[in-house]
């Protein structure tokens, strides 16, 4: 075999993968890392994203145009749950964990009353080119186009905006914030509904990929939390980037080689060895100067 | 002789009407409890009448929630169908010896063949005429679901305690000493994976209970307690390897879920592909929770097979469908669970399961008249339900399979069932006749080779009417003269490492 499409093909399986991880972690990188809650409904907010595509898709919107939609119904769930139950618990981190988990159970088991077993699947868009034997999908080149525009939006939401500044005065230090005028509640919530509407976001671009079912969130939930837990909180930007990246990247030449197996034990094992040596996350590794 | 063949002329136009109304109520009923996992009950009117009979209990335990939800909520519902129809005094045909026993379609001149005495060559007298597509060897019965005769079981009524595994085997467990110790049922119908199975069939054995599987599996399970009535490899795995080698070419890359029912089929691939010509160039075991499959296209690419078998399982697996043809994966695709379970060709958009064959024992558009009649029976009963899948049908045909055997038996008494289930008891059951073979516990199917086109349209290229089980007799089973507790696999026969290279 010639070595360059080989190569080639490395990438963009990590490339995807990274995608993956990125598209998987991002909301609950911004409710844990900035409000230090466990989201364990994630992964079923994630999947209310899917069904709002799904759902909206058989009504006959085109695919691209339900993903506004996905997003909002996102942000208004996650605004629902912070009102009701999730401002009560910001200093209670084990009670907000056993809450979301039962609230995730809830929207799951939900689902499958009211839907049933299945939502039809949504069609792929494009289709894939082909190079020197092995062929790519475009829509998950689309899929790593995508998990870099979030990341950069966020990175501009957080650094370059008055919102964003806020935010990260608010999760510093809130009694603080609050004497120089922010509303910490609303902030908190702000901040919430974003990121539970990034992760609705996410589900609805993952849908294609993906069987459309209540408990599907479980295969997102456990490769966000790894995703997280690697990358640390102390810089939501430079954690995720660089957990998603180094993990997709120890995952795939092993999955390629010795199959997926090994690639999934590869990268459980490439975490631990991560988290023993940078117990902060890797977030806390200095590489470009400014934290 | 079958004791229901002299009610076969059952006036079904009173059961089809009686049976609708009972059955509206039977759905509200239990729409609710099935929701909720709780236990429920179907009586039938008359046996509420007599008052006092003691329910047979048969306990059935499927994932409701969970990643195998997709698949238990449809066995449920079979369950729920058979036990309606059994209180409702119905029955599927046949018994020992079947009504007419192994029933078999094929093609057959207008009249038998005379012949005359040849010489040096065979003297026609009479050929018989032109060959008729539409004949049947023997008489198929357009109607099999008939009057038993019978109010329930023996005069009482079943009562169906249906719980929710969740997809989790600690669970499956706890549920299963919960039916067999508290509730104590009669009859235990459960089990989706291997690894469920296997779980409780401890459990099953500790406490002699009458269990029946009725998923199609690895095979090799040999437990006096347990009949297995779903399809097994060498009714599966053989046909279809055999039928594409012939058409596809010899090189095979086998993915799988990497759990026992995964490895095992995967081992009996490896093991036969060289009685037909094939060779396995590759085998990738998936573990459950993957999702994402591009490493595992690539390295397809990269081994260029001429087919691929497939034996992925779940909710997350079945991913790999649309995932693999968005990128331009189009190798013909073999499985034995796919699209029968999880009716992959209905949920996927057109062309990811092009080309996919399958030797299913079971598949919702199977176009025979009974098999028609049965989809509508369901569809009635759940109109909202999305597919009936192969181990639907299984459960269902298992249940009244029961109710035949208590009947034979006479009582509902635990080791007398499992002695008239190894009568040599065959069934009319939607596919066709299933035989309930006593030496292995494990059932002759009517075996169906289907495939889905680019629009997943399905066709049906080859049919088996009857495969029965053989390998556990190779290794010498037979439960009814010697009890054995154990599952065989693969490795354990040297038929399999004699041919492999």
């Amino acid at each position: 075999m010639e070595i360059a499409p080989l190569i080639i093909s490395l990438v963009y399986q990590a490339l995807t993968a990274g995608a993956f991880l990125v598209l998987c972690s991002i909301g609950l990188m911004i409710v844990l890392g900035m409000m230090n809650i466990i989201n364990l409904a994630h992964g079923e907010i994630m999947m209310i994203g899917a069904y709002v595509a799904s759902l909206l898709v058989t009504e006959g919107l085109p695919f691209f145009l339900t993903l506004p939609f996905c997003f909002l119904v996102g942000v208004l769930v996650g605004l629902v749950i912070e009102f009701l139950f999730i401002r009560y618990l910001y200093s209670r981190i084990l009670s907000a964990l056993v809450l979301t988990w039962g609230l995730g159970l809830i929207i799951a088991q939900g689902a499958l009353l009211i839907y049933g077993p299945f939502l039809p699947s949504i069609k792929i868009p494009f289709g894939s080119i082909e190079y020197g034997g092995f062929t790519y999908s475009i829509y998950q080149l689309f899929l790593i186009f995508v998990a870099a525009l979030l990341v950069a939006l966020i990175y501009f939401i957080l650094q370059k905006t008055e919102l964003g500044l806020k935010a990260r005065a608010t999760m510093q230090n809130p009694e603080i914030a609050s004497t120089i005028g922010i509303n910490r509640k609303k902030m908190f919530s702000i901040t919430f509904a974003f990121g539970a509407g990034l992760a609705a976001l996410a589900g609805g671009v993952l849908a294609p990929t993906t069987t459309i079912a209540p408990f599907m969130g479980t295969q997102f939930v456990a490769p966000a939390f790894i995703t997280v837990v690697v990358g640390g909180a102390t810089n939501i930007i430079t954690g995720t980037l660089y957990s998603a990246g180094s993990l997709a990247a120890i995952r795939t030449p092993i999955g390629m080689y010795l199959g997926s197996f090994a690639g999934t034990v590869g990268l459980f094992f490439a975490a631990l060895i991560l988290i023993r040596l940078y117990p902060n996350g890797l977030a806390s590794i200095r590489l470009f100067g400014r934290r | 002789m079958d004791r229901n063949e002299k009610d076969i002329t059952v006036n079904t136009e009173n059961v089809e009407s009686d049976g609708s109304t009972r059955r509206t109520f039977i759905k509200g009923s239990l729409a609710v409890g099935a929701a909720l996992a709780m236990p429920a009950i179907i009586t039938s009117k008359s046996a509420q009448a007599a008052g006092h009979a003691a329910a047979v209990k048969v306990g059935h335990l499927e994932d409701l929630s969970g990643n195998l939800a997709v698949y238990g909520v449809q066995k449920d519902h079979a369950a729920q169908l058979a036990v309606s129809e059994i209180n409702a005094g119905l029955t599927l045909k046949g018994g020992p010896v079947g009504s007419g026993g192994l029933g078999a379609f094929g093609n057959v001149a207008s009249k038998p063949p005379l012949m005359g005495v040849g010489k040096g060559d065979l003297n026609y007298v009479n050929d018989g005429g032109g060959r008729s597509k539409e004949a049947v060897t023997f008489t198929e019965d357009d109607e099999i679901l008939v009057d038993s005769g019978d109010d329930g079981i023996l005069g009482r009524p079943v009562e169906l305690i249906n719980l929710d595994g969740q997809s989790n085997n600690n669970v499956w467990q706890q549920l299963t000493r919960k039916l067999i110790q508290g509730d104590k049922v009669d009859c235990l119908v459960a089990g989706f994976t291997s690894a469920e199975r296997e779980a409780i069939r401890p459990i099953v054995d500790q406490f002699k209970q009458l269990y029946i599987y009725t998923n199609q599996y690895e095979g090799g399970v040999a437990d006096a307690n347990t009949f297995c009535t779903g399809a097994i490899c060498e009714q599966q795995v053989i046909p279809v390897v055999d039928y594409m080698v012939k058409t596809f070419g010899p090189r095979i890359y086998t993915i799988a879920a990497d759990y026992n029912f995964g490895q095992l089929t995967a081992a009996w691939t490896k093991a036969t592909a060289p009685l037909v010509g094939g060779e396995i160039i590759e085998e990738e075991f998936v573990p459950l929770s993957v999702s994402d499959f591009s490493t595992s296209i690539a390295r397809i690419q990269a081994a260029k097979p001429d087919w691929v078998f497939t034996l992925l399982v779940g909710s997350n697996q079945s991913n790999y469908y649309p995932q693999a043809s968005a990128a331009g994966l189009e190798y013909p695709m073999a499985s034995t669970v796919n699209m029968a379970q999880g009716y992959e060709h209905r949920r996927f958009s057109a062309p990811s399961l092009n080309r996919m064959h399958n030797c299913v024992n079971y598949i919702e558009e199977i176009p025979t008249k009974r098999n028609r009649d049965f989809v509508q029976r369901w569809y009635k009963m759940f109109p909202n339900d999305p597919y009936i899948g192969q181990m639907a049908q299984n459960t269902y045909f298992s249940i009244h399979m029961y109710a035949k055997a208590a009947r034979l038996a006479g009582t509902t008494e635990q080791e007398a069932v499992k002695k008239a289930l190894e009568s040599g008891m065959s069934i009319e059951a939607p596919e066709g006749t299933v035989f309930m073979e006593p030496a292995t516990h494990h059932a002759g199917h009517y075996i169906r080779l289907a495939v889905a086109d680019a629009e997943h349209n399905v066709q049906f290229l080859r049919e088996w009417p009857m495969i029965t089980p053989w390998w556990l007799h190779r290794m010498g089973v037979n439960l009814v003269g010697k009890k054995e507790y154990k599952q065989y696999i693969p490795d354990e026969d040297p038929y399999f490492t004699m041919f492999g290279k």
